[in-house]
């Protein structure tokens, strides 16, 4: 995943930005504890909030401690220390989506890169298997959804049709997060919308880079020469998925951590929308205005 | 039951204003309207039943006593019960009303074959509108929107597409009530600021 679902920190109260970040570094642990101190890179703020999630959903209970940071020894953190699945999943998850996104860096990149990208693979491939092996439904889920990508972007597709892949993914990964039996209606549509969301982000903070390598983008069609107006139009689909977002986010059975994930959705998806479509462009047109009168 | 102060989301010890404030708030937020044309609307009426018993038994207590009637500003009763709108009168049922009750049972292919099936000189603005709510309610967001501008444009007096199409711009706008999203104040001329 990218990364895109974040907390938005100046309207969090302190008491849930350590609780939150407790979670970052607990899920970093268990991943360095399942799958050794590379996995850890892989780590993302997405899988983050599939942790706090399936906590959520779960009504799972942790205990938080003070250690030393393994990343970086000099500090000291809290970490969330959990009973339950949630971490475990979560970092399974991490392993699984960077192993794909590295061989669909193969696939897109030339000499250098490719072999780069190569070796990293080589290096994630153990982590991949285990992985695999615990959470295979998730791995294959992951893998079907790779292919569909790629044969979206070959055909060219429109803004609906290319985020399908990842919101089906997203879908059925949170249906995962409940147990057995459990009516998963409303956390596959909420699933669905989240996955479309992030896609969807994604391509519009790559829309300007693609427009110049020529890669595929399903924003590109709707760019008319001017980046600002397109970015109000990705603005105006991005809004329309954050409003499904919500409504099935308010149907959900969030119980602990419902002030965290409350931030994410409410305050965290505008912050994103805001950040990477109108405020880091206009940074780098006021760059190049700047470089052009030097 | 669950403990009606926990569905309500306030203490033991909130006044009457509190309590009442709160259930408003949930009240809009569940509200059938926002959740018009979703497939989620089932769920949002089942919360919205949950909502109100639990309301009512707190009011009880606090009154104590079974004479109390609830506050009717918000929420229309109607809604509640399940209506069946499409009892039509004996005769035929058009290609439409047919298309519609599939929707309803979330039969979307079966609908969006019959649709197919007619040829595309002879559709009118319901044509647009019912493929709008398929694609609404398949996640297919961008279908949807521009289906509803069609069916909106072709025929601006029907009600039932005005209110659909206003949903969806305030839901692109990001300015409206819940609906999160970034509203970049180029203003969009429905949500009123």
């Amino acid at each position: 995943m990218f990364g895109y679902l974040q907390v938005n920190r100046d309207e969090l109260k302190i008491k849930d930005y350590r609780l939150y970040k407790s979670v970052y570094c607990g899920l970093c642990k268990q991943m360095g504890k399942d799958y050794g101190i590379g996995a850890r890179m892989t780590l993302s703020y997405d899988c983050t909030v599939l942790a706090l999630l399936y906590m959520s959903l779960n009504s799972e209970s942790c205990t938080v401690v003070r250690k030393r940071c393994i990343v970086n020894p000099l500090k000291k953190c809290e970490f969330c220390n959990c009973e339950g699945e949630a971490l475990r999943f979560a970092g399974a998850v991490s392993v699984i989506m960077s192993y794909n996104k590295i061989e669909d860096t193969i696939k897109d990149s030339k000499a250098w890169k490719k072999l780069a990208a190569r070796a990293v693979k080589m290096f994630f491939g153990r982590n991949y298997r285990k992985a695999a092996r615990a959470y295979p439904k998730a791995a294959a889920l992951t893998e079907r959804m790779m292919r569909k990508q790629t044969a979206a972007e070959n055909d060219r597709s429109d803004i609906d049709t290319a985020a399908e892949p990842t919101a089906g993914l997203i879908s059925e990964l949170c249906t995962m997060l409940y147990p057995k039996g459990y009516n998963t209606h409303v956390a596959g549509i909420f699933g669905y919308y989240v996955g479309r969301w992030i896609y969807l982000m994604d391509a519009a903070d790559d829309l300007e880079k693609d427009i110049k390598s020529g890669a595929f983008n399903p924003f590109k069609a709707h760019y008319n020469g001017n980046m600002n107006e397109t970015m109000r139009y990705c603005n105006e689909v991005l809004n329309m998925t954050a409003a499904q977002i919500t409504m099935a986010y308010d149907l959900l059975d969030v119980g602990s951590y419902k002030s965290i994930l409350d931030n994410i959705i409410y305050d965290g998806i505008p912050e994103r929308q805001r950040n990477c479509l109108f405020d880091k462009h206009n940074k780098r047109t006021a760059e190049a205005r700047e470089n052009g009168s030097i | 039951m669950n403990d009606p102060y926990r569905t309500i989301g306030v203490s033991r010890n909130a006044d009457e204003d509190e309590i009442k404030r709160t259930y408003r708030k949930l009240v809009k937020k569940y509200h059938p309207d926002r959740y018009q044309n979703s497939s989620l609307a089932n769920e949002a009426t089942e919360k919205m039943k949950e909502i109100n018993r639990a309301y009512d038994a707190i009011m009880k207590e606090k009154h104590e006593q079974a004479t109390y009637i609830r506050d009717d500003y918000v929420y229309d009763k109607r809604s509640e019960d399940s209506k069946d709108e499409n009892t039509y009168e004996d005769g035929e049922v058009s290609v439409y009303q047919q298309v519609r009750l599939l929707i309803k049972k979330f039969a979307f292919t079966e609908a969006e074959n019959i649709l197919g099936k007619i040829p595309p000189t002879e559709r009118l603005a319901e044509w647009y509108y019912l493929m709008g709510l398929i694609s609404y309610n398949r996640g297919r967001l961008e279908d949807a929107n521009n289906y509803i501008e069609t069916a909106y444009s072709m025929d601006s007096s029907n009600a039932e597409y005005y209110s659909t199409y206003t949903s969806i711009k305030n839901q692109r706008s990001g300015t409206g009530k819940h609906t999160s999203g970034y509203g970049c104040g180029d203003c969009c001329g429905f949500c009123g600021c």
